[in-house]
Formats: structure tokens, sequence, C-alpha cells
């Protein structure tokens, strides 16, 4: 044992402090790597990451309601399959039938034979030759197939020569042996002639059965084709009005989930407001099925918010800077205005003129606007009612602050803090009413949570906006 | 002083901050290599293996809690990342899982240097290798490394022996040479 642990031990101890420094290319690679990911991250910002996962959604439906596309057209191959196996199965039937047709034929034969100078009888055998060939008829019905209709025919018109052949004989028997009786003769002519009448009938009842035995595939054919098109136009008519554009106006109501606020961390506390401002656009929605439509478009959107409480004065002779608010910049409005929060002064000095002088500044923002939505209809009659869902992206279009006081604005600024492009999230319910099957009445209010909005926000500054969607929409 | 540094290092690297990264590679890329050679067949794909292993500690270091030692949790990610790419290597078995338990195997601590002791267990059978690697130098038991390498506990210990075997012999008939040229 002791032995064996030497050349462990000999590793042991050789390795015990051994280091080896690497090559700085080594670290160089592993930077220039962890640097394309960081970038990778970059370039897909979380809202691209909720689309893709969006996107995937959509693409799982689609191909579900291929799916479910596909199933209707599979009873039409059943159909095929069985016509196409229809030879195979008509080959044991029309042995039976071409025999059990022997039989009747040798029926008539016989009786025809033994009968042959009694008209009355021949006139029975026939009847019963049409009996057996209703009962071959009858054995036949179940089985839908062609070539032993064909069969049949055939052998019944052997049947119908063979008989009316016998009556012939019958009537020259008749002719022949009683000549005397006229009566009887013309008797027999009669029941020969009605036998014949009969026989061409009954070959005529056969015809006029077989045909539509004949017919009954082509019939299914047809209706076959006929469940084809008619599948087709399901799908003409749902595909009719895929297409939807529409038009949508609604009131905003912007505000904050938490207390913050996006201008500077001393108006955290002060009270704010939304303003109720406007949102209007144009939609264009494409139906993936009759549950499920995805819909995009462009709005403009405006958004005021106030923050109360705030005290605003043209600082002259002060340096902007050392008055400057986190995320406003004054500068370019041609004067320079400094703003206090009306909060921390109050704490201060607490003198009536301050809450009498005190204004609100509105902050107005403006966007474009281009959602992304799901919308999945729960109801979908005359009344709908529907789901919605989806991210929109923001493109900053205007931005402005302004005091407002005694109702007199004066633009202060604009805040610096606002990204170009922002996200958010949207969530909603959607009420329709069809006028037509073309028009929609729609009501929709939708919750839109703000990602991305703001770049440096003060305390728990989360915004959110709220609208009443009102619009019509035009499906084609 | 230093695990408050080293701390804050960590933290930082979780948020992908590059200078912090920098640092830790400072800190322990020699270690971390001299257990990528041990474990690599060579000296470029040590290089290669160290790579991969540092790529992977700073896309998990997120995960690390701060609960035990942090060299350990480097170390502990360099040999997965080595195993990972050894793992699968089939090594030809012939020898029954009894083998050589009672056998000697002495060698005279003589002057073998530290590369050439590198250079044999490198050119070992991948799987000999990683037990040996495993089992003689960072402490794991046969049942750990069983785990590990997904083995039978019999496979792991008849590969260390054979381990065992050829690197006597390696040794010996270095020495052999050696010595023949010495004369």
């Amino acid at each position: 044992m002791k032995e064996r642990k030497h050349i462990d031990r000999l590793f042991q101890e050789g390795f015990k402090d051994f280091e080896a420094t690497p090559k700085d290319a080594i670290w160089q690679n592993i930077e220039a790597k962890l640097n394309q990911n960081k970038k990778k991250r970059r370039a897909l910002p979380l809202w691209w990451r909720y689309a893709g996962i969006a996107a995937l959604f959509l693409l799982l439906l689609t191909a579900g309601s291929i799916y479910f596309n596909n199933d209707n057209s599979l009873p039409a191959n059943q159909v095929v399959d069985t016509e196409s196996a229809l030879p195979e199965k008509s080959t044991i039937p029309n042995n039976a039938i071409i025999s059990s047709n022997n039989n009747i034929v040798d029926n008539i034969d016989n009786k025809d034979s033994n009968n042959i100078a009694n008209s009355q009888n021949s006139n029975n055998s026939i009847q019963r030759t049409s009996v057996s060939n209703n009962f071959s008829r009858t054995n036949l019905k179940p089985s839908t197939i062609k070539s032993g209709d064909q069969n049949q025919i055939l052998v019944n018109k052997n049947s119908a020569y063979k008989n009316s052949s016998e009556e012939n004989k019958v009537a020259k028997i008749n002719q022949r042996d009683s000549d005397e009786v006229i009566s009887e003769m013309k008797k027999t002519n009669e029941k020969a002639s009605s036998n014949k009448k009969d026989i061409s009938s009954m070959a005529d009842n056969k015809n006029e059965e077989s045909n539509p035995l004949m017919t009954a595939n082509p019939k299914n054919n047809s209706t076959i084709e006929e469940a084809i098109a008619e599948s087709k136009k399901e799908d003409d008519a749902t595909s009719l009005n895929k297409w939807s554009v529409g038009t949508n106006a609604a009131p905003i109501y912007f505000s904050s989930l938490g207390k913050g606020s996006s201008l500077d961390a001393q108006f955290n506390e002060n009270s704010k407001s939304g303003e109720v401002t406007m949102s209007y656009g144009v939609s264009a929605s494409y139906a993936l099925n009759k549950k499920l439509s995805v819909r995009s478009g462009i709005n403009k959107v405006n958004i005021g918010y106030n923050t109360n409480n705030v005290i605003v004065f043209e600082s002259i002779g002060l340096s902007s800077s050392s008055r400057a608010l986190k995320n406003v910049d004054t500068n370019n409005s041609g004067e320079n205005f400094s703003l206090i929060s009306g909060e921390s002064v109050s704490n201060l000095i607490n003198e009536p003129f301050i809450k009498t002088s005190n204004t609100s500044v509105n902050q107005s923002l403006g966007f474009i606007e281009i959602p992304l939505e799901i919308e999945y209809a729960l109801i979908n009659k005359k009344f709908g009612f529907n789901i919605i869902g989806g991210f929109s992206s923001f493109i900053l279009s205007n931005n402005e602050l302004f005091s407002e006081f005694n109702g007199n604005r004066t633009r202060i600024g604009e805040a610096t803090n606002l990204n170009k492009v922002s996200y958010s999230a949207n969530f909603g319910l959607g009420l329709n009413y069809k006028i037509t099957k073309k028009l929609d009445l729609n009501l929709e209010p939708l919750f839109k949570y703000q990602i991305n909005t703001f770049n440096n926000t003060s305390g728990n500054f989360k915004p959110y906006f709220i609208g009443v969607y009102t619009g019509i929409g035009l499906k084609f | 002083m230093f695990d408050l540094g080293l701390k804050q290092l960590i933290e930082n690297c979780k948020i992908n901050d590059t200078q912090a990264q920098s640092e830790i590679y400072k800190l322990f890329s020699s270690k971390l290599f001299s257990i990528c050679l041990k474990y690599s067949r060579n000296y470029a794909e040590a290089e290669d293996n160290l790579q991969d292993a540092f790529l992977t500690i700073f896309k998990k270091i997120e995960q690390f809690k701060h609960q035990g030692s942090f060299e350990g949790w480097l170390k502990r990610i360099t040999v997965n990342t080595v195993l990972q790419r050894y793992r699968h290597e089939k090594v030809f078995e012939i020898i029954p899982d009894d083998f050589a338990e009672d056998e000697e195997i002495e060698i005279d601590e003589d002057s073998v240097t530290i590369d050439y002791l590198l250079q044999i267990i490198q050119e070992l059978p991948d799987r000999y290798r990683l037990v040996f690697n495993l089992y003689v130098l960072d402490g794991y038991s046969h049942k750990d490394i069983a785990s590990m390498l997904d083995l039978n506990i019999g496979t792991s210990k008849s590969n260390l022996a054979r381990a065992r075997q050829i690197l006597k012999k390696t040794i010996e008939n270095y020495k052999t040479t050696r010595s023949l040229q010495s004369l």
C-alpha cells in the first residue's frame, strides 16, 4: 500500500503548487465573446422577446387551424378509398349474383318446359321469375356495386328474352292446338302480350332500379363534390372577411402605479393628476380563424400629466445649473425658469403666499403608437366580446413642460429623460356590435403599461395609461 | 478587505461589468489553467477549455450566492467544462474491475520535472486521465467520479489502476533511457 501511494504522492507533490499563466490572447478571446453576447442582448430589447413569444403563439395557432382545416377534408379521402376498393369487393358478390340468377333461369326453364302447354302456368312462371328477380334484386340492394348491377341487368334481360321466346312458343302451340278456340287463343295472346308487357315493364323496372344503383356512385361522387364545394364556400365565406380596417379614437388617462416623479426626486411626494387626453388612429386586423385575429395600426397618442404644488419662478441672476432639475431642460424656452416643490418649501416656510402662488407643472407628451395585438373572441355573434393582449411601440413626437397658473399656460421647457422609442404591454377587453356583416362598432377599454418610456425616474414611477377606444371597423 | 473586494467584483460581474470580469480573470486564470492543463490532452485544448470555462463562469456568475468558496465554485465549473468535453470518449476496456488491486506501484522518488509529469498525464487515454486527476490530484471519491463520468464504481477503480500502471511504466522507461544515455 505504501508503495502504491508513492506514485500518487509523486504527482500530488509535483502538482501541489502548480500554476500556469495562460497567454494574453485567451483573455482577449473571452472578452470578445462576452462583448458579442452583450451586443446580442442589447439588440434584443424586452419588447422583441415578448413579440417573439407572441409570434410563436400565433404560429402555433395558425398551425393548429391548418390542422383543423385538414380534418374537414379527411372524409373525402375516405370516400376515395372505398371507391378504389369497390372493384375488389365486387368480385365476390358478382359470383353470388350470377349463380342466383342462373338458378332463377333454371327455375324458369324448368317451369316453362313443364308448362309449355298451359299458357297460364307459363304466366305463373313468369310471375315467379319476377318474384325471383325481385328476390335477386333485394339481394343485390345491400351491395352498391356497379359491375354487379350490370350483370344483374344482363341476366334479367336474358331471362326476359327467354321468357318472351317461351311465350311465343306457348302462343304458337296454342295457335296450333286450339285453332278452333279463338277466344282461348286470344286469351293466351292477350296473356302473352300482357306477359310481354309485364316482362318489358319488369325489364324497365330493373333498368330503372339498376339505374339508381348505377348512379349511386356518381351520386356519391356528386355529394363529395358538393361537400368539397360547400367547404370551399365556407372557406370563401370566412376568407371574405379576413381583413378588416378601422378607425379609432379614445380618451386617454395617464397615471403612475407607484409614487414617484419622472421630473425630479423633489416632486416624488407631490400630488399628481393625469389629464384626460386623446388618442386617435387607424388599425388593420387579420383574422387567423373565427376566434383569433391579429391587428396592428398607427395611433397618435397625447398624454398629459400634472405635478401639482410646484413653485415656478424666473431665476434671474441665478445660475440655471444650481436650480436645475434632474430631468428638465428649461434653457431653450428663452427664459430661465426654476421649479421647486411646494411640498419641500412649505415645510420650511409656512407662508400663505406660497400656497396661493403655487402652480402645477403640466407635462405634455405626444407619441406615435404602433400596436401589435391579438384579439381572441369569446363571443362572436351580433354582439361580440373579445380579450385583447399585445404590445405597442411608441415613438416620441412631442415633449413639452408647461406651468399652469390661474389658467395661464407658460412653456417652461422639456423633459430630458424621455426615450425616443418606448414600449407598452397592452391588455383589455373588446366589445363590438355588428351593424351589418361588414360593419362593426367597437368599444375597447385598454390598459397599457409603459415600458422604457423614461430612462431616469425618481422614486417608484411606473407609468401607464388607460384608454377607452371607440371606433368603426370595416371588414372585407 | 480582499473578501469584500472580491464580493464587489462578483456583484459587478453579475451586471456584466467588463472591468470586474477582467479582474476576476486575472485573479484566477492561472489556477484554473493548471486544472485545464492536467485534465486536457494538450496545451491547445487546455486553452480552449479555459476559455469555455470562463465563458460559463461569467454566464452563471449570477447564480453564485456567496455561499461557500468562490474559488471552489470556479474550480468545479472548470472541471465540469473539461469533463463535458471528454466524458463521452470511449476507452477500450480490457481490464477486469478488480485488476491490479494488490499490485505494487512504486517509483523511485527521483528528479522528474513537473513538465514531464504533466506531459505523461496528458498522454493518458481520456478516461484514465480524468479518473487519475479526479482521484489523485483533486481528491474526489470513486463514488463521485462514477457519477461525474457516468461509470460504475468498479470501472472507476480499474481505470485508476490502469492509469497508475501506465504512468509508472512510462516513468520507468524514461528513467532507463535517461540512465542509459548518461552512461
